[in-house]
């Protein structure tokens, strides 16, 4: 029975997929897995001139108009509107990277581009997507172990290394010719947070307070606390005060709301004289409560519901000589009350002295046209930081703050693995030719999975040198052959544009900068390869 | 002359044509869903019309589900593929790709001029014969713990082989049998918690006991919190408005407006004050809790979590044991959750909050990661798929082998059968096994081998008596299921093939297909 089985359902296959013929069509897989590749490819090439010291930048027109330029990868890819399917997956590749390592933004996504490249390419020899993406997952996998052992580990005490890493991440901004003044300041303002024991460090306890004025040179690790906001002068108050005991308020210093809808009925004229003098009255209680505690510099929170501070009440506050910020946002709060080792008050009643923050002094000065409210001396100082960044322009200052955070990333990146390799090409270089060689000792299709995967891995030092100008054919095999004679360090010298051993120039990123782009990529490129079909949904 | 005997719009198929329609749209189905199945298929990327959210997905249930369909036909399958993934969780594609299997055979045997109803019976015998079969191969490991743990993480593994995980399967078969023996028998999954946050690989997900909750800490308060009660509470903390519409206050002065004001504080002290009362070190609430109740709350020394949302507060008093409290009067009514330990932990760049030795001790949260949005939803889902099949199986012990191994037993002992049978119900019942003999068949199309000719080795293979063989899709041969370590349960095993011959039966019965006017919409 079981051979009559056999034959019959063979001949009846042909007749069946004669009728389900629309169904059945085996062009569409391909075709959708082409698609994917150009739309992914499509946003790689977008971003590649940008990779490298000489990479170019990104002017960018928001929806709304404004500008920005930039030559980061994630912001760039975070504004391009993609809608394909698969440009938005290269889109999430890169905030991933930004999130994990917060560097290299654009190599991931670069190399995501290379690789399915090479996916391509096989595919078009008739291999299996799902035996690429299994070979790519296993390639990456020893990628991570050769980067591994070409790294060197590092002592997190040791500044001058992580000066080197985040000078070399500085060196590919817009910033570049201000790497020698920020990268101190990145590297200070982690190392004080830092404690020998830590193996992450929450950037938001770090504050990048930005100003329009002065030159990206002015910027600095401020010391005390540095606030967005500045000081009311329109009333007169002081500006600098010694000695300060600060407040942070979170009610409002303005005519009393309650919650439920009221209105006041005048029904003479005397009593318009007896609301205006009870409101004042009211003022002056609560501004008289603040000078008992002996509050000299007052921190007031935005409210959305009423006026968080009036004339009235600023009048009093002068009078009783307290300097006063307002607009303070809610989510500063917990900075600046961890920061200034204040507790925020909500209430007049519970407004005591136990509550405030000492300093000694706080002071709005003005440093080319630029006003800064700066506390320093602070004596229950919590572990934050605060960094004024300054910049002629808006476009530029941004830019910055961007720059500094992919800076500050990088030594968070030293800090969670404390280890650092070579830049300029030389690790992609090295791991390219292990992985070949080891290719060589596989059989089938995975040793020309492996192949490809080393292959595609050169794309970052082609990149280099072809953003540099330089002939990347030329550099490339130049490159390969002198690591070929055991010199691991060389790499591509922007600057001189030739090789060199990079570790004398100080090119060095951290080593989850690398795995983590090996690693994202990959993953993305085999969750693409495998991809068959495109369904259109509710 | 014609009379209109339906309202106008409906339409009736009648015969020949209600059964094309309903062939025609099981079998797209079933093509649509074969490519993703076994452990070399292929993801489908679904996009949302409205939204142009994207999904990349080989989850049979959640491609179908999302698809729009406009068939009848198409539209049972989609049901018992909902179906399969509310009882067992996975498998659904596998249900699915039967089914049109089934539908296959039939339509074939209806082109030999087979009445309908004799297929169906001939589909009984032999689903009858498969179960039997399917039964009698089941093992069951339950009395010996070292070995079931095996079957459970064998069992996993095969899960989880088929789906985005399968890189990482070990390890992730290790977590999910790990975050099922927590739950201790119990199948309710709502005690594993999944997060997802983006960034890291796939490896860098782990299992965490206790809860993680997606919050913030409220300010000023501790970071850190040991052996903590916590009141758990869903009330608005701005002000207890009286909620009249309309309702107004009218003053003559600004004195008393502001005694009203202070009146509102008062009144919130108040509740505040109910609240500590609870004798509790921590208080989360659903809703937002304003500046003042935050700081006379944390005066009191309790921590504050405000803007928990429903899911985070069920949740939490679930695996906490307390109550979601919104009156505060009577203190000794209210249940409190417990927990030993409540810190701040750091998961990529997100401050998350952690509850660990939580009263419901089986609780747990499992942490994904991933490069990419789609890739942790994908995660999730196979893990989901995972758990649940593991907590079935803990339930309903037996387990069979996977890699096709089953599906040709079941075939083979069709055919035994359908030997004895007298009449046309005997090629019915051969049509059913060659249905069955499909899976295999599609499992090593979609990796790229040869599945006429490994398939046809895999059957003599069963002849021969290897009852364990089935296709070693790493390797493109036949192998020993059972040294391999395929595995997969039997409820599910049963469940697909049970819940399919069950569609195809109901879809092959169908005659006429009457569809009513639609409903007229008012015009826009």
């Amino acid at each position: 029975m079981a051979s009559v089985a056999a034959p019959a359902s063979s001949a009846a296959a042909p007749l069946l997929s004669g009728s389900n013929k629309a169904f059945n069509d085996k062009g569409k897989p391909m075709e959708v897995r082409l698609s994917n590749m150009v739309a992914a490819k499509a946003i790689s090439d977008a971003v590649r001139t940008s990779l490298g010291p000489r990479g170019m930048d990104k002017m960018i027109q928001t929806p709304k108009g404004e500008l920005i330029i930039t030559n980061d990868g994630a912001t760039i890819l975070k504004s391009i509107q993609a809608l394909h399917p698969a440009a938005k997956m290269l889109v999430d590749l890169s905030a991933a990277q930004d999130v994990e390592a917060g560097d290299g933004t654009t190599s991931v996504v670069v190399l995501a581009g290379s690789l399915l490249g090479a996916a391509e390419k096989m595919l078009a020899k008739g291999m299996h997507p799902t035996i690429i993406a299994e070979s790519f997952l296993k390639a990456s996998q020893k990628a991570v172990e050769y980067l591994t052992e070409v790294s060197m580990p590092i002592d997190i005490r040791d500044n001058s290394a992580l000066l080197r890493a985040a000078t070399t991440s500085l060196n590919s901004k817009i910033v570049s010719q201000y790497s020698s003044t920020l990268a101190p300041i990145a590297v200070n303002a982690v190392t004080r947070l830092v404690t020998p024991t830590s193996s992450n460090v929450d950037l938001r306890d770090i504050r990048i307070v930005k100003k329009v004025g002065g030159t990206i040179e002015d910027t600095e690790l401020a010391d005390g606390v540095v606030l967005n906001q500045n000081v009311i002068v329109s009333h007169g108050g002081p500006t600098r005060i010694e000695k300060a005991k600060i407040g942070i308020v979170q009610f409002q210093l303005s005519a009393p709301k309650p919650d439920m809808d009221n209105t006041v009925i005048i029904n003479d004229y005397r009593q318009m004289d007896k609301v205006l003098k009870e409101g004042r009255q009211y003022l002056l209680n609560i501004c008289k409560k603040i000078k008992a505690a002996k509050c000299n510099v007052l921190l007031i929170q935005k409210s959305i519901l009423r006026d968080a501070v009036d004339d009235t009440s600023l009048t009093f506050l002068k009078k009783l000589g307290i300097l006063v910020v307002k607009d303070v946002e809610r989510d500063e709060i917990d900075f600046l009350s961890k920061s200034l080792g204040c507790k925020p008050v909500a209430d007049i009643e519970a407004f005591t002295e136990d509550k405030l923050g000492y300093a000694d002094l706080v002071e709005e000065s003005s440093n080319s046209g630029v006003k800064v409210v700066r506390v320093t001396g602070v004596k229950n100082p919590g572990r934050t930081v605060s960094i004024l960044a300054t910049g002629s322009n808006s476009l530029v200052l941004e830019e910055c703050e961007r720059s500094l955070h992919d800076a500050l990333c990088v030594v968070r990146c030293l800090v969670k693995k404390r280890a650092l390799i070579a830049g300029g090409g030389a690790p992609e270089i090295h791991v390219s030719r292990l992985l070949s060689q080891y290719a060589q000792s596989l059989k089938g299709m995975e040793a020309y999975c492996f192949q490809a995967y080393a292959d595609a891995l050169e794309v970052i030092p082609t990149t280099l040198a072809e953003n540099a100008g330089l002939n990347p054919i030329a550099i490339v095999t130049e490159l390969r052959n002198k690591h070929a004679l055991g010199e691991r360090y060389a790499g591509i010298n922007v600057r001189k544009g030739l090789i060199s051993n990079i570790l004398e120039e100080d090119v060095v990123q951290p080593l989850l900068v690398s795995t983590s782009a090996v690693e994202l990529s990959t993953e993305t490129v085999c969750l693409l390869l495998k991809i068959d079909d495109y369904v259109q949904a509710r | 002359m014609s009379m209109n005997i339906f309202g106008a719009e409906a339409t009736e198929e009648k015969a020949e044509n209600a059964r094309l329609s309903s062939f025609v749209g099981a079998l797209a189905i079933g093509d649509l869903v074969k490519s993703t199945l076994g452990p070399k298929g292929m993801n489908k990327i679904l996009q949302s019309a409205s939204s142009g959210d994207i999904n990349v997905t080989n989850d049979g249930a959640t491609i179908l589900k999302a698809i729009q369909l406009d068939n009848a036909a198409a539209k049972i399958l989609v049901n018992i593929s909902k179906v399969q993934d509310d009882e067992v969780g996975d498998g659904t594609t596998s249900v699915c790709v039967l089914s049109a299997e089934l539908l296959r055979e039939a339509e074939k045997l209806i082109a030999q001029k087979i009445h309908p109803q004799t297929i169906v019976e001939g589909y009984r015998i032999a689903s009858a014969a498969a179960l039997r079969a399917l039964e009698k191969t089941a093992v069951d490991n339950s009395a010996d713990p070292a070995r079931f743990r095996q079957d459970l993480v064998n069992i996993a593994r095969t899960t989880l082989s088929s789906k985005v995980l399968s890189q990482d399967k070990e390890y992730f078969a290790n977590l999910a049998v790990d975050a099922v023996l927590r739950l201790k028998g119990s199948t309710d999954l709502e005690h594993i918690q999944i997060i997802k946050k983006v960034g890291g690989k796939l490896t860098d997900s782990y299992l965490d006991e206790g809860f993680i909750l997606d919050k913030s800490i409220g300010v000023n308060c501790p970071k850190r919190l040991e052996n903590v009660k916590i009141l758990i509470a869903n009330t608005s903390m701005d002000t207890d408005k009286i909620k009249v519409f309309g309702a107004r206050v009218k003053v003559d002065s600004t004195g008393k407006l502001a005694e009203l004001e202070r009146a509102e504080r008062e009144k919130m002290k108040s509740k505040v004050d109910a609240i500590a009362s609870h004798g509790i070190n921590c208080f989360v609430n659903r809703q937002l809790i304003y500046n003042y109740p935050e700081s006379l709350l944390s005066e009191k020394g309790i921590l504050t979590i405000e803007h928990a949302d429903f899911e985070g507060v069920e949740r939490l008093s679930l695996v906490t044991g307390g109550e979601i409290a919104s009156t505060f009067d009577r203190p000794d009514l209210v249940k409190l959750g417990r927990c030993d330990l409540i810190e701040e932990i750091m998961i990529g760049e997100d401050k998350l909050i952690k509850f660990s030795g939580v009263a419901a001790g089986e609780a747990c949260t499992v942490v994904l990661r991933g490069s990419t949005t789609q890739m942790i939803d994908e995660a999730e889902r196979s893990l989901h798929d995972a758990l649940s099949v593991l907590s079935q199986t803990v339930k309903e012990t037996r387990t069979v082998l996977g890699g096709g191994c089953a599906e040709m037993l079941m075939s083979c002992a069709v055919e035994e059968e359908a030997r004895k049978v007298t009449g046309k119900k005997a090629i019915a019942a051969e049509g059913f096994g060659r249905a069955l003999r499909q899976i295999p068949i599609i499992l090593a199309d979609n990796a790229g081998y040869d599945s006429s000719e490994l398939v046809s080795r895999l059957r003599a293979a069963h002849y021969e008596g290897r009852s364990d063989a089935g296709l070693d899709m790493n390797e493109g041969k036949i192998g020993s299921m059972k040294e391999l370590g395929v595995t997969e349960s039997y409820k599910l095993k049963r469940q697909v093939v049970t819940s399919a011959t069950e569609a195809a039966e109901m879809i092959i019965r169908v005659d006429d297909i009457l569809r009513a006017t639609p409903r007229r919409r008012e015009a826009v």
